[in-house]
């Protein structure tokens, strides 16, 4: 991708203050990098974003390292932080000591944007809740990502993407046709929130421009999730119907499914909705008898016999590629896809033609693709991605440009441990 | 134990805010004064529309003479041949005006274009080119009205070999690698339930268009936004595609959950406990002996371990309402949850003292509930009013043409 002049990104001259982990709240302010805004990423040498992993990892440590090598800075290297702290500057400030606060505070006067996803109360527990951060700065917009929400007697329950989906009503319809519900291995409620957030932060620079005070925005992670499956609440609310697991099947297409192809574990997702997608999917499989046939003459009756259908589109998909299979069935206008491994995507020829992937050269992991943004704009192109940075690593630069700290007073905060580029070891 | 039973169904319908009928609110709400054109069908393009509506832009809905498809779609408060009987239209399309237009026709197309000259922000989900084919797409709107936001909401995007495919929900999950590693292991790859994938590819069009407005407040100009679920699903797949970069393949799980008495739990054992939280849960269990066992006394241990660990832990949940068991290993600082279905969540004490639910009259069906705001900032509102009927607002809008 060309480089766009850094001031002529769409983001210019905004900064942020991110003090969010996991997925949620790193998703939502690595796009506010990519768009051009200046994100800070602070994160404390006694409590890293769990992302990093532990400061000191055991051999048995779950996480993904490239090539399953640990290094010198594990912390450094852990696949999800490499993914997810793209485009952002690191700072390491201990927000448990007295300097520590005053440095954050002093950062926030300079800062348009905080974003924080922390158990609820912590940053009140901390002193440096909403009331404290727009004291110090009242055109703050203070993005409050939680499991909960910032208010209600579950407020400071904590979560996980699965557990979300879970509370949420996600699993309940989500699952094979067993009913046992199942979750997403993906968290999804976590990129979503990521995507949802950085629109919630256009709005909220909005409202300040518009009264020029900034505000609290408080989003609950489990009301965004709920709202994936509204038309369920609605249809209780009138009929008393309650959704459950359909597997791959649809209330309103059929046939749908994934199917078997050539392969190990080769799948090719179709959906036919209409009738002229259910001929064209006879076409493909050269099955021109069926579109006569009366157990499949509409929605209904294919709905009622689905199983048979599903063994005849099988017997057809078994010896295909599960691209070609996709080509096939597209090219009669059938909606369909390949079922994509990871590792095929980032080959896929049309989202790299789309220009999605950017290749990092990641000075611990080495060269890989990276996820960018889940949109184009015509004008307004994203930045190159910036490799997510060490631990500490901006920490002169930062400390020292924004609040004017002097290289040997940055030492000093270095030997009392405020700062530093090396986790504690109980990290 | 009793402390919970507080949380029991069933919570009285009048904890929900009731909301008869609401006028435009013109005068607030962040996106007061923008006017938004919504050519979009079905779900993605229409849940974009409706998050503007919410935040106060005043949306006009354009459908064809015969409605969105959604109006035919299940799940249906009454009789299926009703168009204005379908919840998941309902739920896309609160807080917009309808109108109905041909665009084939090219007196309507006209009408059409002169309604695009008038708005700040244009929604279409068409096959990429068609309106560029009937003179309306973003070259031919954006000559005479250079600040329109047009944002495109399709299965593949406006460019890419694929760009004419068709798409639905599974299938921007399966291309997106969203749903490989979704299902159990001796199973195939499984879809996350509903149309997951099209309200995510709708929340990116929303976000896309709330940066887009931002650039044009900031810098002046309009621009066409280029949404495409599979782009979209390739983001949510937040592990799949790095993981297996740096050598570790992810793959279908067993799942964690437990039978409790109504229903499924996971007790969240496995990650985020603090040291000294087991013996409690142990205690709680009726087995205190566990809390020496070596097989559970860290979370390493319980996570390789894990079968047991459930089948422990199943023993004792299995006599419990799924609720009690969230609240009380949630007090203990587990991350426990709780499977709740649509009945759960309208009796949920958290949702409700958020007033998360909005009732909404309709003069059919009666009350029906909607879930409110995706986010809140300050006291701003969230407007809400009703999905409009088949050209309900021609006459108002369009006059006499």
């Amino acid at each position: 991708m060309a480089a766009t002049p850094k001031k002529d990104l769409a983001l210019h001259g905004l900064r942020v203050l991110d003090l969010s982990q996991v997925a949620a709240g790193p998703y939502a302010t690595m796009f506010f990098g990519y768009m051009g805004a200046e994100v800070i990423k602070l994160e404390s040498r006694f409590r890293m974003d769990i992302n990093r992993g532990r400061a000191r990892p055991g051999l048995n440590d779950p996480r993904v390292y490239p090539g399953g090598v640990q290094g010198e800075r594990p912390y450094d290297r852990t696949a999800h932080h490499v993914h997810r702290n793209i485009n952002k500057l690191s700072v390491t400030l201990n927000l448990a000591e007295p300097k520590g606060k005053e440095l954050f505070l002093g950062l926030i006067k300079v800062c348009d944007v905080l974003v924080e996803n922390y158990r609820s109360s912590v940053m009140d527990r901390l002193g440096l809740g909403y009331d404290s951060v727009s004291r110090a700065n009242p055109q703050l917009i203070y993005l409050k990502i939680s499991s909960q929400g910032a208010t209600g007697p579950e407020a400071n329950y904590g979560s996980l993407g699965s557990t979300l989906e879970q509370t949420a009503g996600l699993a309940s319809i989500t699952g094979y046709e067993d009913g046992l519900p199942l979750m997403t291995n993906e968290v999804y409620p976590d990129p979503v929130v990521g995507i949802l957030s950085f629109g919630a932060l256009m709005a909220a620079l909005r409202r300040r421009r518009q009264t020029g005070r900034g505000c609290l925005v408080d989003l609950s992670q489990r009301e965004v999730t709920s709202m994936l499956l509204g038309e369920s609440v609605l249809d209780f609310s009138v009929t008393g119907r309650i959704a459950a697991t359909m597997g791959n099947k649809h209330r309103d297409i059929a046939p749908q499914g994934v199917y078997s192809c050539l392969g190990e574990d080769m799948w090719v997702a179709v959906s036919a909705g209409t009738d002229d997608e259910w001929l064209g999917l006879c076409r493909a499989m050269g099955r021109h008898e069926l579109a006569g046939d009366p157990r499949f003459k509409d929605t209904g009756s294919r709905q009622a016999n689905h199983d048979a259908l599903d063994e005849i589109i099988s017997s057809w998909t078994r010896g295909l590629d599960h691209y070609q299979a996709m080509h096939l069935l597209q090219a009669e206008g059938v909606p369909a896809g390949a079922v994509l491994k990871g590792s095929e995507t980032i080959i896929d020829p049309h989202i790299e033609a789309r220009g999605f992937w950017d290749v990092v050269d990641h000075p611990e992991a080495g060269i890989y693709k990276q996820t960018t943004t889940p949109w184009i704009l015509s004008k307004s192109p994203r930045q190159p991605t910036v490799p997510a940075a060490g631990l500490g690593e901006h920490n002169y630069q930062v400390l020292g440009g924004l609040l004017g700290l002097s290289i040997s007073e940055i030492d000093t905060l270095v030997e009392q441990g405020i700062t530093g580029d090396v986790p504690d070891p109980s990290a | 134990m009793g402390k919970w039973n507080v949380y029991r169904r069933p919570l009285p319908r009048t904890r929900f805010q009731v909301i008869w009928h609401i006028e435009m609110q013109s005068n607030e709400g962040v996106l007061s004064g923008i006017k938004v054109l919504d050519l979009s069908q079905g779900v993605a393009g229409p849940f974009c529309a409706k998050f503007l509506a919410g935040l106060g832009a005043e949306v006009i809905k354009v459908e064809p003479a015969g409605g969105d498809p959604a109006r035919r779609a299940r799940p249906f408060f009454g009789d299926s041949d009703n168009l204005e009987s379908s919840a998941l239209f309902a739920y896309l399309n609160t807080s917009k005006k309808g109108v109905t237009l041909d665009l084939d026709v090219p007196g309507q197309a006209r009408s059409l274009k002169e309604l695009a000259q008038d708005s700040d922000i244009l929604v279409e989900s068409f096959a990429p080119g068609y309106l560029d084919s009937l003179g309306l797409g973003y070259d031919d709107l954006s000559e005479t009205n250079p600040g329109l936001i047009h944002v495109s909401v399709t299965p593949f995007g406006q460019a890419g070999p694929y760009r004419g495919y068709k798409g639905s929900d599974i299938v921007a999950q399966a291309m997106g690698a969203l749903m490989y590693t979704i299902g159990l292991p001796d199973r195939e790859p499984l879809k996350v339930g509903g149309e997951s994938a099209l309200y995510a590819t709708g929340i990116s069009a929303f976000s896309a268009a709330m940066l887009a407005l931002h650039i044009r407040d900031t810098q002046g100009f309009g621009q066409h936004v280029d949404i495409s679920a599979m782009d979209v699903m390739t983001v949510a797949q937040i592990h799949s595609s790095i993981n297996e970069q740096f050598g570790h393949i992810p793959v279908r799980r067993p799942t964690n959950l437990v039978r409790a008495k109504d229903g499924w739990v996971s007790p969240g054992l496995e990650s985020g406990v603090q040291q000294g939280t087991w013996p409690k849960i142990c205690e709680l269990m009726g087995v205190p002996e566990l809390a020496e066992d070596d097989r559970f006394t860290t979370q390493e241990a319980r996570r390789t371990n894990q079968q047991a660990l459930l089948e422990v832990v199943g023993s004792w949940a299995a006599t419990m309402p799924k609720e009690e068991i969230y609240h009380t290993l949630q007090s203990l600082r587990t991350i426990t949850g709780y499977v709740a279905t649509v009945e759960d969540l309208l009796v949920s004490k958290q949702y409700a003292e958020r007033e998360f639910f909005r009732t909404l009259a309709d003069p059919v069906y009666g009350d029906v509930v909607h879930p409110g705001p995706p986010f809140r900032m300050d006291d701003d509102g969230w407007q809400l009013f009703p999905a409009p009927r088949l050209g309900e607002h021609n006459e108002e809008i369009l006059g006499g043409a």
